[in-house]
């Protein structure tokens, strides 16, 4: 008989996971297609366990890339669907072997944006110059200094009622609602019946067909992709950050959470917990199955620049680390994506179970990660954006090569970017996967 | 709307209590139809405020348990009284104008027509479940709308609570949003309200509130014109607001009697956690409302502490505790509990007791009154209990004696309110004038 998902280990939990991501239900486009699908999977599924593949798998940081390459830029991925559709697809085929590909990340719908306009973000054509390549966060206190217990008290009450107003002139309508948990009777009645209110729902059911386009076209495309014998390493897990991020980034801005650190550091420990406590019970605990166990974890305020090694260790790492662990529990493979430095972390962070994790890194020395953390985690990483979007072939072959010898011996390495490069060079994405495939085959 | 002085913090509960009587007593901002009917109101309102603090008034008041007799009075269905404002408001103006009381009751507070379009699985009522000519209001459809392992949730996340679990039970207007995603984190929050607002049925949900939410000022307009008509005529209200004890706030709401019952065997710190959680919102809810109303006494209708529904040991390590600490908080903001016993309370009479002097008044329904009289009697004023069925079944003459027997034994020394054990809905009309009649007769104090 088979056992039930809660007495499995993480192991044999993570063993189910890989297996569907490595079995999709689909079908394949030949059985060529199907034969390289899973290929690529099973190198990166032995890579993640620490094991040797066939070889060292790559993650080209394509990004966005192929919409300039194609002749459009960013904007034609926030209006233009089928464009982008047409751009991708030719790309990958003129691209050939990737061992991973996927359809635009992360992009929001220009037009959605252009009637919901957030403070938090600027957008080309919306803040930001028409040819922009990259969207801007817009970094504020959100939330106020004395809001700690507010939110937490009632977190659903402060994100609709104080943050979405905040966030947003479009939901500004929202401060008029009244706690939920203090309404009598038909009060709420006339205020979600207010004009303002009914309007602001109005107006998102009238962007639905929007949503859904893309939403469909996003889909269509991945899933055409995939049928083509390409996987994802995106959108199976859980978007994730580091708790400490969660309130550094969105909520109270660094400036305001550099101060929390000082004045009120206990709030700040306070928060993170319920925020751990929060999502490992609400959102990792009982993750569905999905279409691959990868949690991308953008990580921002714990860089070497950021903060000392004390809060680092205090305030940043004990709760990342819960929840690092409470994904690796659930057999999901979280990917923290370290950017900027994370050099005087690597002896910090290798204490997670091993295997569990696998780190992205951006500047970090490879090296040192290697040796530090190489025996705990698998690596990916670092070729850097500056070489891809502006350096020759020869240069990103050299610099590959040059992270394979360090980091591939034993296996546990992927080769992978420094980051998503917006507008990189064609060639030079070539030259990364040549170079694995040059250098990076293990010997048996 | 009550002001507080600057210098309230320093008042004894006492001083604030008297502070708001003397505004409810005043009846401020009423435009009283005569000279006569202002005298009226604050003879009435002087009556009941010096039982309450258990003096000696002029005679023992009397307060008809109105409930819905007004409709069968009048000649119309229940179901007309809830579904047509102006129908509802004449009918409880001409009880106004026929029948003597020290008190006027209010309105009706449940607003069928929008409870009717929302969906509203929690109650039956006539023309709603019940039959339109049914004598019952409503009923109340208990069911476990909260389940066993969401009192976390209740308490962690209540906004979340509500919208997504709570109300898509309850109503079928929000059904809806028991699929939505929760809106507890803050990241990608804009995207899953539009994903909510994909849903073809969140439409239908919109529909739903602009259609209910024409109703409410109509509902509103009627309650208010007829209390306001009701005070003018010179009978003062004597609820300033609604309370519940905090274990009935689980037990008849969100768990229901049977899913209680086993929680204080399955996990009774829960309860614990939960009834402490929901006190100090309990209480600013009776505090605004009494502000509001400017009427301090807070009725609290009181279901699960009876004697039948729990032993004395679950009654003084559930009930009471936590009760008791909501009742003294809102005495310490100058409120009056005004807690209603429904059933009988005959083995709680000990424990309500330890209250201070003179600062609730138990309304009670089946209690034996000269047992309640020689315990609780003696720290707090005491109302109740003819039976419904005297009123319904029996004579003016019966009537009248039995409230002769209850004046005679809880009036002496001041401290009593004549009036039933519950609503009178279906009374005879000569037996509600018998009671004013026996109040007058037998209730003066010389």
């Amino acid at each position: 008989m088979e056992k039930e998902w809660a007495d499995l280990n993480w192991e044999e939990k993570r063993e189910k996971r890989f297996q569907r991501w490595l079995s999709p239900d689909v079908k394949f486009i030949s059985p060529e297609a199907e034969k390289l699908y899973k290929e690529r999977v099973t190198r990166f599924t032995k890579a993640i366990k620490l094991e040797e593949p066939d070889r060292v798998p790559v993650m080209l940081p394509t990004g966005n890339s192929p919409a300039y390459w194609g002749g459009g830029n960013l904007r034609t991925l926030m209006y233009d669907y089928p464009k982008t559709r047409e751009i991708w697809i030719k790309y990958m085929e003129a691209f050939g072997d990737m061992d991973v590909y996927d359809a635009p990340a992360f992009v929001p719908s220009g037009k959605i944006s252009e009637v919901i306009r957030s403070r938090m973000m600027k957008l080309p054509g919306l803040g930001l110059p028409d040819d922009a390549p990259m969207y801007q966060f817009v970094e504020g206190e959100y939330m106020k200094a004395d809001e700690y217990d507010l939110m937490m008290m009632d977190p659903t009450d402060y994100n609709l009622r104080v943050m979405l107003p905040r966030s947003s002139p479009f939901f500004e309508p929202f401060q008029r609602l009244l706690p939920f948990r203090s309404l009598m009777d038909s009060s709420w009645v006339s205020i979600l019946a207010n004009p303002e209110i009914h309007n602001m729902f109005q107006v998102m059911m009238g962007l639905t067909e929007e949503h859904n386009k893309m939403i469909a076209a996003n889909m269509e495309l991945n899933g055409y992709i995939q049928t083509h014998g390409y996987p994802t390493l995106l959108g199976g897990g859980p978007l994730l950050g580091a708790p400490f991020d969660n309130f550094g980034d969105a909520l109270r801005g660094t400036h305001g959470i550099f101060l929390d650190m000082y004045r009120q550091p206990e709030k700040v420990h306070e928060a993170m917990d319920w925020y751990v406590k929060l999502t490992v019970e609400g959102t990792i605990k009982n993750f569905p199955m999905t279409a691959n166990p990868i949690c991308l974890m953008p990580l921002h305020k714990g860089d070497d620049t950021f903060m000392s090694d004390k809060q680092f260790a205090e305030f940043y790492w004990p709760p990342l680390r819960a929840i690092l662990v409470a994904l690796v529990n659930e057999g999901l493979v979280p990917m923290p994506f370290a950017e900027g430095r994370y050099n005087r972390r690597l002896k910090e962070i290798a204490d997670t179970p091993r295997s569990g994790v696998m780190w992205w890194f951006d500047q970090t020395d490879m090296k040192e990660a290697k040796r530090v953390l190489g025996d705990v985690c698998c690596i990916m990483g670092n070729v850097p954006t500056s070489t891809i979007a502006t350096g020759t072939p020869d240069q990103i072959r050299d610099n590959c090569r040059r992270l394979i010898e360090d980091c591939a011996p034993g296996g546990g390495y992927i080769l992978g970017g420094g980051a998503s490069v917006d507008n990189g060079k064609f060639e030079n994405f070539k030259a990364m996967m040549d170079a694995a495939k040059e250098y990076g085959v293990y010997k048996k | 709307m009550f002001t507080r002085s600057n210098d309230w913090a320093k008042l004894t509960w006492q001083q604030k209590r008297d502070l708001r009587l003397e505004k409810w007593i005043n009846g401020e901002g009423i435009k009283f139809d005569s000279p006569e009917a202002e005298k009226n109101y604050k003879a009435r309102a002087t009556r009941l405020a010096k039982a309450v603090k258990m003096e000696i008034p002029d005679r023992v008041p009397c307060a008809v348990p109105t409930g819905w007799f007004p409709a069968m009075n009048a000649g119309i269905t229940l179901k007309e009284a809830l579904y047509d404002p102006e129908k509802m408001k004449w009918a409880w103006l001409k009880f106004v104008d026929e029948y003597d009381s020290d008190t006027f009751d209010g309105t009706i507070f449940f607003q069928a027509p929008i409870s009717e379009i929302l969906g509203d699985r929690t109650m039956k009522w006539p023309g709603h479940g019940l039959p339109d000519d049914s004598h019952s209001a409503y009923q109340y459809v208990e069911s476990e709308y909260m389940k066993a392992d969401e009192y976390d949730l209740f308490m962690k996340d209540p906004f979340d609570f509500q919208l997504r679990r709570y109300l898509p039970r309850a109503m079928k207007a929000f059904e809806p949003f028991a699929d939505v995603p929760s809106f507890s984190s803050y990241e990608g929050l804009p995207h899953r309200l539009m994903a909510m607002c994909q849903d073809p049925r969140f439409q239908k949900f919109l529909k739903a509130i602009q259609e209910a939410s024409k109703h409410v000022p109509v509902l509103q307009k009627a309650s208010f014109e007829t209390s306001q008509a009701a005070y003018a005529k010179g009978f003062p209200a004597f609820r300033g607001g609604l309370a519940v004890a905090p274990f009935d706030a689980f037990a008849d709401n969100l768990r229901g009697t049977h899913g209680m019952v086993l929680d204080m065997y399955r996990q009774p710190e829960k309860i614990h956690e939960a009834m402490e959680f929901v006190l100090p919102q309990l209480l600013n809810g009776a505090i605004s409302m009494a502000d509001m109303t400017d009427c301090p006494v807070i009725m609290m209708p009181l279901h699960k502490g009876d004697d039948t529904f729990m032993s004395n040991k679950q009654f003084e390590t559930f009930y009471w505790p936590t009760f008791k600490r909501l009742l003294l908080s809102m005495v310490e903001e100058g409120l009056i509990p005004f807690p209603v016993a429904e059933g009988a309370y005959n083995n709680r009479l000990e424990y309500i007791s330890d209250m201070p002097k003179s600062s609730v008044i138990w309304m009670f329904d089946q209690t034996d009154m000269a047992n309640a009289k020689k315990t609780v009697g003696k720290v707090s004023c005491i109302a109740g209990n003819i039976p419904a069925s005297i009123a319904y079944t029996g004579t003016a003459k019966e009537m009248k004696e039995n409230c002769r027997k209850l004046i005679e034994t809880c009036a002496p020394g001041g401290g009593y309110i004549l009036s039933g054990g519950s609503t009178f809905d279906m009374a005879k009309p000569e037996n509600l004038h018998a009671m004013m009649d026996a109040a007058k007769e037998y209730g003066v104090y010389k």
